[in-house]
């Protein structure tokens, strides 16, 4: 308590000097008045008893500073001085202190910003008790490499009942449905969970109950999600008990989840449903979560699944052969794709700050120089060299710091900015979270604390020790020579070094994305409108309600003004969804015992072709006349002719179809379609089989409608809602989009990741050319006099431009080189993130190189340039 | 002057604090005398030394600080034992007792093998 008090008046002791220090005289001069007085009673003569009172005093200008050193604390003291020192010489010199700190700020605000979204996508804690112990169990297909896919409820039994690492385990299947309550229909995202997911998780319903095993075998029961209850259900508590219609189907709503509460962080689920069992190994649809039991570590879980998986493919061959697990930690698993992007793209925002960092330690650097007299008198005067360093390292932190508050400042702007970008266009889970919270803050200290030991040890230590012979001779004119300050050319080789990888990064992912961008998909995307519609299950399982509905839809949509033609197709290509089917070829064996062979599989009324602009290579399109009870046909794309046909024409060859186990369907193939890009722009065509969706018994709950306009195709999209409306009210319509932005979209992470790559290499290389710049400025300025030496004995003013440039392109040379090396393996890195990447692209790497020395030549112009202009007469009478 | 033992601080905060208790408000140079007088001049007390230990004690709110009329009528500043003073007075009193006691029957004991 008293320490502290002492302390507490100590530190108000640094504020309060002037009226301490005129008491601190006036009661020394008491005390040696009042011991003179005593002296001289003592019978002393007048200056011997003052010269007594002094010697016991021990000194006024000694005592005064022990009595100074107590009232304050001595090491703030000399803080306090050195940032009050500080602030004036960077305020004496605005545009060092304006540049530097502007730098600074870029970079840390970079920096900041990604990290905000990298804390909100990856860092943040999920809204689940204990979320670390967490972790996501995918089924992973080695023949498909698919490691994230889901697996089926036997197999999740299996799991659950095998396993000794984990304390609980639950599961839960995405599925979209029609959700209806009063008059509305609406089509929402619901969650079919077991009945201990939320047990599991560790979160209970907020209001009403949880749901109970019973409820997995007869549940009509609903749980909703907080924000789907306040939107539709007026937050009110009378909600408990009402009857809603989910896919046309009765159900009593039982409980509310408490708010902030959803499970999938990319899609926010409205609902949960209890998961009816379902006995087929076969149809993997389940995500599974499981919790750690008290010191199982995830490496340990990872050894048990694997166990648990080679039994469980010795037990059923025929259903499990090839699959394997792996294990998430559930933030982790949840983020998945952009995890690998994000980290990346942080890797790539701290080379921007080294680069900012290199930047202002070559600025601390000249300015060292330029106060080379100014440290040699301070240490001429007594000030050690700790003592200066301690001054230096004080500036440098100043101006992180002041570049820190500016970066956060401009992070917190940028970053919400960045992430509306990424949650609309790129749907990246949980990223609209991001804010400038505490752990932001706390990121932006540490970097701006360490960014600004980092560019302020070496020129602290650098001038620091001035050799002081040198520096204080009068007007001492430093031999620099032709060579510019090594250390400082070094700081610019390297930061050539990293912008040219970043540069190599940016021009390899834009090559790729234009080489995307100009593949041609197989179909024209233009003009066409493609509207999501979604079948309601247990009706639209029958064959004949969807025939009729497709009939109705289509006939009222192309009945519409502007419609040049119309088709039903279950997967649009690039959609993100595909579906593969296993089928035999009749008159000829199965490749192998237990399989048939495998092609994608797409459902397609007659106009498709004509309406996405496919081409009919052979035989024929689908035709009105293959209806329900016309012989089955099917159309290949020259993918699946050249494959399973190779040597023959498919027209007039049959294929099997199963479509349950006791039912197959025969189909004749009629004709060969232009290859599609189904997948993605970047992935060669697959085989493809087309099925008549007049004919086909597999049934798709969600579709397509695609629409050719004859102009514009987005206006059109109030009145085909309505005609489908009008065909039938209770088929509910999703997202309405052109198909041109369904490509554009199925470029999004590409695009991203080249806009992001490609504005931070910009941002690289304008500082590295600013670093460039500012050498060979401060490089000419020291050579004023032997420039003007030069042009005094004849040369000529481009043979100076071309000495200074020369030097300059020479470091930049020498940086890109090292560069190449970098870049080479930052490409690499980079094939792993976006699908398609050529890396070491010779071409790319040329045109990046020679656009960085484009850079690097404009930046040592400029300098030449003033060079060049040196009046010999004036240079030489600086002397 | 070589026999004068030189004073620690925490002794010598004990001294002014026990030397206030005594005389009431002194000044620095009062203080300063009665030590010397009350060692019977075996202590080199070194005066400016008296100073930071004032303000160190007037920091811990021990002791209290104001200007006043010295009895040769020089203006000066006078210290005063504070309540918390008089407490600690005591206190380190009754410690300093305890510790010299100890010291000693470490020296009366340490002519003994043990």
């Amino acid at each position: 308590m008293r320490a502290l008090r002492a302390v507490l008046l100590r530190i108000g002791g640094l504020f309060t000097s002037a009226r301490h220090e005129r008491e601190l005289r006036e009661e020394l001069e008491t005390h040696l008045q009042l011991h003179v007085d005593d002296n001289i009673r003592g019978g002393m003569a007048p200056d011997e008893a003052r010269r007594v009172a002094m010697i016991t005093l021990g000194g006024i200008a000694q005592t005064s500073e022990a009595i100074r050193d107590r009232r304050g604390l001595p090491a703030l003291d000399t803080l306090r001085q050195d940032l009050v020192y500080a602030v004036r010489v960077l305020r004496k010199n605005p545009g060092f202190t304006a540049t530097a700190v502007l730098t600074l700020a870029l970079g840390i605000g970079a920096n900041s910003s990604m990290f905000s979204i990298v804390n909100a996508v990856l860092l943040r804690p999920l809204p689940f008790k204990d979320p670390d112990r967490l972790m996501l169990i995918f089924s992973t297909d080695a023949r498909r490499s698919d490691w994230f896919d889901s697996t089926s409820y036997p197999a999740y039994i299996d799991w659950k009942e095998m396993n000794r690492s984990f304390e609980s385990m639950a599961a839960f299947a995405n599925r979209p449905m029609t959700f209806g309550f009063g008059a509305e229909t609406v089509l929402a995202s619901g969650k079919r969970m077991t009945a201990n997911l939320f047990d599991v998780l560790g979160v209970q319903p907020a209001l009403g109950r949880p749901f109970t095993v019973d409820d997995e075998r007869s549940g009509h029961v609903v749980i909703l999600s907080d924000d789907f209850w306040k939107s539709h259900f007026g937050g009110t508590a009378d909600a408990l008990g009402r009857t809603v219609r989910i896919n046309e189907e009765l159900h009593v709503v039982v409980g509310v989840m408490p708010p902030a509460f959803h499970i999938d962080q990319a899609e926010l689920e409205r609902f949960y449903l209890p998961l009816p069992i379902d006995p087929n190994r076969n149809h993997g649809f389940l995500r599974v979560v499981a919790r750690l039991r008290a010191g199982v570590t995830a490496a340990q879980a990872r050894v048990d699944m694997d166990r648990i998986a080679d039994r469980l493919t010795k037990i059923y061959p025929r259903q499990q052969a090839g699959l394997g697990v792996n294990l998430l930690s559930m933030p982790d698993g949840l983020a998945r794709g952009a995890r690998v992007g994000l980290l990346t793209m942080l890797g790539v925002v701290g080379m921007v700050l080294l680069i900012a960092c290199t930047n202002v330690a070559g600025l601390m650097l000249a300015r060292g120089t330029a106060r080379r007299r100014e440290l040699a008198v301070r240490a001429a005067l007594g000030a050690g060299r700790a003592r200066l360093t301690r001054q230096l390292l004080t500036e440098s932190l100043l101006i992180a710091v002041a570049g820190g508050a500016l970066g956060l400042l401009a992070a917190d702007w940028t970053s919400r900015a960045l992430a509306a970008v990424l949650a609309q266009q790129f749907r990246v889970p949980r990223v609209d979270a991001t804010s400038t919270d505490a752990s932001v803050l706390a990121f932006t200290i540490v970097i701006s604390v360490a960014t600004g030991v980092l560019f302020g040890a070496f020129p602290a230590f650098a001038s620091a020790s001035p050799d002081l012979n040198d520096a204080l001779r009068e007007g001492g004119r430093s031999a620099t020579g032709l060579r510019a300050p090594r250390l400082r050319s070094t700081l610019v080789v390297v930061e050539t070094a990293v912008a040219l990888v970043l540069l190599a990064g940016a021009g390899t992912l834009l090559k790729t994305f234009l080489t995307l961008r100009a593949t041609h998909p197989g179909f024209d995307s233009g003009h066409v409108l493609a509207v999501d519609l979604f079948l309601p299950q247990p009706r639209f399982a029958q064959r004949s309600p969807r025939v009729q509905f497709f009939d109705d839809a289509l006939r009222n949509v192309e009945a519409l003004p502007g419609v040049h033609s119309a088709a039903f197709v279950a997967d649009l290509p690039l959609g993100g969804s595909t579906d593969t089917e296993s089928f035999h070829i009749v008159g000829r064996p199965d490749p192998s015992p237990t399989r048939g062979f495998n092609a994608g599989f797409n459902i397609a009324s007659a106009k498709y072709f004509q309406v996405m602009s496919i081409p009919i290579r052979a035989g024929r399109g689908f035709l009105l006349s293959d209806g329900p009870d016309a012989p089955g046909v099917a159309i290949v794309n020259e993918t699946a002719a050249r494959r399973f046909w190779p040597d023959q024409s498919p027209i007039g060859q049959q294929i099997d179809l199963p479509i349950t186990k006791t039912l197959s369907v025969l189909l004749t193939i009629v004709g060969v379609a232009g290859d599609v890009r189904h997948v993605g722009l970047g992935i060669p065509p697959r085989a493809e089989i087309f099925i008549n969706s007049m004919q086909s018994q597999l049934s798709w709950p969600w579709l397509v409608l695609a629409v050719r306009a004859h102009g514009e195709p987005a206006p059109l999209a109030a009145s085909v809602k309505e005609a489908v409306r009008a065909a039938d009210p209770h088929v509910p319509v999703g997202r309405v989009n052109t198909l041109d932005s369904v490509v554009s979209l199925s470029m999004a992470e590409p695009r991203m990741y080249t806009f992001l790559l490609c504005s931070f290499a910009a941002l690289a290389v304008i500082l590295a050319a600013i670093g460039l710049y500012g050498l060979m400025a401060y490089t000419v300025s020291q050579r004023t006099h032997e420039l003007g030496v030069r042009v005094a004995l004849g040369a000529r003013r481009s043979e100076i431009v071309r000495l200074v440039t020369r030097q300059g392109l020479r470091l930049a040379t020498a940086g890109a080189v090292a560069g190449l090396a970098g870049a080479a393996a930052t490409t690499r890195l980079l094939a792993g993130l976006v699908k398609g990447i050529e890396p070491n692209d010779p071409a790319t790497f040329v045109l990046v190189t020679l656009l960085l020395l484009a850079a690097a030549l404009v930046a040592a112009y400029v300098p030449a340039r003033r060079a060049s202009r040196v009046d010999p007469m004036i240079a030489l009478r600086t002397e | 002057m070589a026999d004068k033992a030189d004073v620690w601080q925490g002794t010598l905060a004990l001294m002014v604090l026990k030397t206030l208790e005594v005389l009431g408000p002194l000044h620095g140079y009062g203080i300063a005398r009665r030590i010397e007088q009350t060692s019977a001049h075996h202590l080199a007390l070194n005066y400016g030394t008296l100073y930071p230990a004032l303000l160190k004690l007037e920091q811990e709110g021990y002791i209290a600080a104001e200007w006043g009329v010295s009895e040769n009528n020089r203006k000066a500043k006078f210290y005063r034992l504070t309540k918390a003073g008089r407490k600690q007075v005591e206190k380190e009193a009754r410690e300093w007792e305890r510790t010299t006691e100890i010291v000693a029957r470490f020296l009366t004991s340490g002519e003994k093998p043990s």
